[in-house]
């Protein structure tokens, strides 16, 4: 994998002969596509709404370290970079714009620390690492309240894929119950209390 | 969205009706069938729509992030907040909170649905008054409410047992109690080794089928949410559908009222609106009936400012607004070995009260109740947003979601609600830099919790952790708004009762001491605050203040 990688150091450092920032921007499909080419840019091609493929690709591998998947579903399983694609485009440009800003910080950071310039490209050691760093900011707080929303919130809003936030924490999005509830009041009930 | 039609009347708003009801919530939809069953012509406005239960789901995002039901500045409804007068209120994405829809709050709300005690409506006189605050009696006696919280409990639904320290009913709960959940057999069982008596809550959902309704299926979404199969007693359906079957009564939905205009003899005679087009329409009426809630009615008041009433209409005393009231609140929180499952069904189903007065020798004025839930009304998204905090447990990656399988249904918490005292200078203004989006001035609310009310939630905080501990948790963790309120659902006092019309807004018929056609019935007619819970005692003295209007109109005294 780190083969593939292309830092965003090595990314301008290719580019110090050029001068113009449109020959940056013209550069940046070029850096998507090195993406895409990556294991991890499996967000290409998607069609995101509000949020640009690159935030996709990198919102997705941070939340991804939020809740990760272990036995149980994680953020990813459960669609929680589309969650954020529908929801930050409904009113929400104040959040959307601390994800920006807090991307740059953190892809800055990305280059500064393992000279890597995307996120996603780090390895999950090196992600924690960046998240423990940044995790008393306004960036890592909307993105941990957008990805526990994600994971918990209807299928309808792009998110909790087949219910699978709920499965992880033992919840079932039934319309009805009946006793006993659980334990306790079973317990209460046959002992007559 | 399901919207209601109302094929049953239809008035021309240049003519004039019997009443126009502003509301159409806890006391509005009351107000509503009460009056038109009587015989007269009503229109009732509602700002929001006519949901359904069919429009109702198991919607955390919607219900509470986007604030879909109770609106919200980014629903345009902007309101501001600030701790005292010095300040300058600053815009807040919700402070009062309220629900746009036919049936108002009470189709969002707990259910939890204490009655006040007797004590409530005297305390004043029992207790002595308290330097500094608009601490006074009610110009009723709960004897004089009985019978209309009785008529509640039956024309409404209630499910309930009377319990030790209950006032006395003329007749008993119509359902029987709740089915007991997890978390309420740990509070009994400690309270029963602290020698406290735990019992069943009421709760204005059905526990059995009562007048043509069903009963609970135990879903778990009450408080936030309205209920999917129309067992939550709201007034959308328990009273707005009779109210309409009078074939006096028609309901206009997303209708916004900006003004209640009067004419030189000082008398109510139109009700000024937005209709659904945001086109200004005005409702001729002979009587107006304010039901809008304990934020809203003070503001409309106080936007019908003219130059026969320059501080606002029937705001002579300067009450008007004042005397905001919240209830306080604790909360502790902790974790048990098997699984408590508080999620599943009604919010609560045990309450302790045996601490409605607090000893006087405690150097504070208060008191309150206990009950069992779960943390976060049971929905998983609040859960484990607040979990870490609640727990001390990581915030985010593996530890994190691990923690939240075992933490979400083993979990408890049990709550303080409590006293809180009326206050001039905690009140409902118009702020002078917000408005609406209809062009209205903005909500502006200023509130500090007096000192007793904190210590009062101090002390109950204390003690529901000594109940949590006997109960046998762990991670035992607890809060309570150490720095003060900046918001809340309860909202009270606001345009008071009373007999003095220096010190109150409305008398007990619930007709404003200036205006001799204006009535107001919501919390905002509270004079103090009880123990929370209010919208049992706002039920009944909707039925109360109907019976009086219709007395008066029929010795035609309006």
């Amino acid at each position: 994998m780190q083969k593939e990688l292309l830092s965003r150091r090595a990314f301008f450092n290719s580019l110090k002969d050029a001068t113009g920032k449109s020959v940056i921007l013209l550069s940046m499909p070029a850096l998507l596509h090195a993406c895409r080419e990556s294991r991890q840019a499996r967000l290409a091609g998607e069609d995101f709404q509000t949020i640009t493929e690159e935030e996709a690709i990198e919102f997705d591998a941070i939340t991804a370290r939020i809740i990760p998947t272990t036995e149980t579903a994680g953020a990813r399983e459960a669609g929680v970079v589309f969650f954020m694609d529908a929801v930050l485009g409904d009113s929400r440009e104040e959040q959307h714009a601390i994800l920006k800003d807090g991307l740059r910080e953190l892809q800055s950071a990305a280059v500064q620390e393992f000279d890597v310039a995307y996120f996603h490209l780090l390895d999950a050691r090196q992600q924690d690492q960046l998240i423990e760093s940044i995790s008393d900011t306004s960036f890592f707080f909307t993105l941990r309240y957008l990805t526990i929303a994600g994971m918990f919130s209807l299928p309808e809003y792009g998110g909790n894929r087949d219910f699978v936030g709920y499965d992880v924490i033992g919840y079932q999005n039934r319309g009805a119950w009946t006793q006993p509830y659980s334990f306790y009041d079973a317990d209460f009930t046959e002992r007559g209390e | 969205m399901a919207q209601a039609s109302n094929p049953a009347v239809s008035f021309d708003t240049r003519e004039e009706v019997d009443f126009v009801v502003v509301g159409s919530g806890a006391a509005g939809g009351i107000m509503a069938k009460e009056l038109a069953a009587a015989g007269h012509s009503v229109v009732v406005l509602e700002q929001g729509p006519h949901l359904q239960a069919v429009d109702f789901k198991h919607d955390e995002w919607g219900y509470q992030h986007n604030n879909d039901l109770v609106w919200s500045t980014r629903h345009g409804n902007r309101q501001t907040f600030r701790r005292n007068e010095n300040e300058e209120a600053t815009l807040q994405e919700s402070v009062l909170g309220y629900a746009h829809n036919v049936g108002g709050s009470s189709v969002h709300f707990s259910g939890n649905f204490w009655r006040f005690r007797p004590i409530d409506f005297m305390e004043a006189s029992v207790r002595g008054t308290i330097a500094g605050t608009n601490f006074a009696d009610w110009p009723i006696s709960y004897e004089d409410l009985e019978p209309y919280y009785t008529k509640v409990d039956w024309e409404i639904g209630v499910s309930g047992l009377q319990g030790p320290w209950d006032p006395p009913r003329s007749r008993d709960y119509p359902c029987p109690p709740m089915p007991i959940k997890g978390s309420d057999v740990l509070l009994e069982r400690a309270a029963k080794q602290m020698g406290l008596t735990s019992y069943p809550a009421p709760v204005a959902i059905l526990s059995q089928p009562h007048n043509g309704r069903p009963a609970c299926i135990h879903c778990g979404f009450c408080n936030g949410y309205g209920c999917e199969v129309n067992a939550k007693s709201s007034s959308m359906v328990t009273m707005i559908p009779l109210a309409l079957a009078t074939g006096t009564c028609e309901l206009r939905t997303m209708a916004t009222v900006s003004q209640i205009n009067t004419g030189e003899s000082g008398r109510v005679t139109e009700v000024v609106y937005f209709d659904e087009n945001g086109t200004e329409q005005a409702q001729r009426t002979r009587a107006a009936v304010l039901c809008a809630n304990g934020a809203e009615t003070p503001r409309l008041l106080l936007m019908s400012a003219n130059s026969m009433f320059p501080d606002g209409l029937a705001n002579a005393s300067g009450f008007v607004g004042q005397n905001l009231m919240f209830n306080g609140y604790s909360s502790v929180v902790g974790l048990f070995d098997e699984p408590v499952n508080a999620w599943k069904s009604v919010p609560t189903t045990r309450v302790v009260h045996d601490f409605y007065e607090l000893d006087e020798s405690l150097g504070f004025y208060g008191g309150g109740g206990i009950d069992g839930r779960h943390p976060t009304a049971g929905t998983p998204l609040g859960f484990a947003l607040s979990a870490p905090d609640m727990f001390g447990s990581p915030s985010w990656g593996a530890e994190f979601k691990e923690n939240l399988a075992f933490q979400f249904s083993h979990c408890a918490a049990f709550d303080g609600h409590s006293t809180s005292l009326p206050l001039a200078t905690n009140n409902v203004t118009l702020d002078p830099n917000y408005q609406d989006d209809f062009g209205r001035p903005a909500i502006r609310c200023t509130y500090s919790d007096h000192p007793d009310d904190l210590a009062t939630m101090e002390w109950f905080l204390n003690k529901t952790v000594e109940l949590m501990e006997v109960a046998g948790a762990n991670s035992i963790n607890g809060f309570y708004p150490e720095t003060g309120q900046t918001g809340n659902v309860h909202l009270l006092g606001t345009c008071r009762m009373g007999d003095d019309p220096m010190t109150s807004v409305i008398n007990s018929d619930h007709r404003a001491h200036d205006v001799p056609n204006l009535f107001m019935c919501d919390g905002s007619s509270l004079v103090t605050g009880g123990r929370g819970q209010p919208t049992m005692t706002i039920m009944a003295l909707a039925f109360r203040a109907a019976d009086r209007i219709n007395q008066l109109a029929q010795r035609n005294e309006i």
